[in-house]
């Protein structure tokens, strides 16, 4: 029975030493757009890109949804082409996989970050008729 | 009925309670993303102290206490990512991100603690159970300051922590409207009562294993 308690200890051992390899893998899972001036892609190399949606710059091009994105210093434009999470609007944060090609980027799969606020719709109590939006 | 209670007005608070307008109604799952999470940590750290309180005393109650808290913690980790996935579906648009490092080092907390509740099963003799499991209660408890920091050591899809950040316990204010932020603490003061009287049960079935180890004639008579 004492077996039984190794494998399991071997068990978690292995599953923190995963843990840590998979975490210290993914120490960057997005790229800021200022940050893609200072990496090194090769071409048609996949990359995962974060930024806030510009004001404004939504738009409709041939079945492709086209906006920009900045970190506040660079802007990117992006060509996307996938489902698009209810959130999405302007000024908020997405982070969007897909490749850079001449500062254009095409991405087709988005996911939107919400920050770490939350303000209800009056600041004072639940309301029944604002339940249904 | 005391463990009902709290959890009726746990669930009620958060059908009712208000909720962030950019997110919508689903942000309500913050009532019990966040509490579940937060008693699952308070489950293991109680599981953690018990443990090393059997390790140097080996008194049984203490080994009851743990496994208790343990198994409550479970609970209240299944629940936290199965609230915080369907909120991930609602607001990132996906249920589960592989390359998000709290997501996953959450679900690995999870795997743990099932182990140390498959450990109570590999040893008949419980006294020995109970110092194997005392093992797993000690170190798996170092997990729980690697999650809270993750958001910040690691550049994440998962939101910042609202309230327990530096700039909130600083200044003193939560980035929280003032109604979401009770409703919030409400609900985590409700967990924490659903947790004591799970935890309560949990503690009495392994007194009565204990009981039944020590006094095997007694059982008998029975």
């Amino acid at each position: 029975m004492k077996k039984n308690f190794i494998i399991v200890l071997l068990g978690i051992g292995l599953i923190i030493y995963a843990s840590t390899i998979i975490a210290s893998r993914n120490t960057i899972y997005y790229y800021t757009t200022s940050e893609t001036e200072n990496i090194e892609i090769t071409t048609n190399e996949r990359i995962k890109l974060g930024g806030f949606v510009v004001e404004d710059s939504v738009s409709q091009e041939d079945g492709f949804t086209v906006f920009t994105i900045t970190d506040g210093n660079k802007d990117i434009e992006i060509v996307f082409d996938g489902f698009i999470p209810e959130l999405f609007q302007e000024n908020m944060g997405v982070i969007l996989d897909g490749v850079l090609d001449n500062d254009i980027f095409f991405a087709d799969d988005m996911l939107v970050k919400h920050d770490n606020e939350y303000v209800s719709s009056d600041g004072e109590t639940y309301d029944v008729k604002s339940y249904s939006k | 009925m005391m463990l009902y209670g709290p959890l009726a007005a746990w669930l009620a608070v958060s059908f009712f309670g208000p909720y962030d307008v950019t997110q919508g109604i689903y942000s309500k799952l913050l009532y019990i993303h966040v509490p579940t999470v937060w008693v699952a940590y308070l489950g293991y750290t109680l599981t953690f102290i018990y443990s090393v309180f059997y390790f140097f005393t080996k008194k049984q109650k203490y080994d009851s206490l743990a496994v208790a808290n343990a198994k409550s913690g479970v609970i209240f980790t299944i629940v936290t990512l199965l609230a915080g996935s369907f909120w991930g579906k609602q607001t990132w648009g996906t249920w589960w991100v592989w390359g998000d490092a709290r997501l996953n080092l959450t679900a690995i907390l999870l795997l743990v603690y099932l182990g140390y509740i498959a450990s109570r099963q590999f040893n008949k003799d419980l006294a020995k159970t109970a110092k194997n499991s005392s093992f797993i209660g000690i170190f798996g408890v170092i997990q729980i300051p690697i999650l809270h920091f993750s958001v910040i050591w690691w550049r994440s899809v998962h939101q910042q922590a609202s309230i327990l950040s530096q700039e909130t316990v600083a200044s003193g204010d939560a980035p929280m409207s003032v109604d979401i932020l009770t409703t919030l603490l409400i609900s985590v003061l409700l967990v924490t009562l659903v947790h004591i009287f799970l935890s309560k049960r949990f503690r009495i079935s392994n007194d009565i294993l204990w009981d039944n180890y020590l006094n095997p004639k007694s059982r008998a008579k029975i």
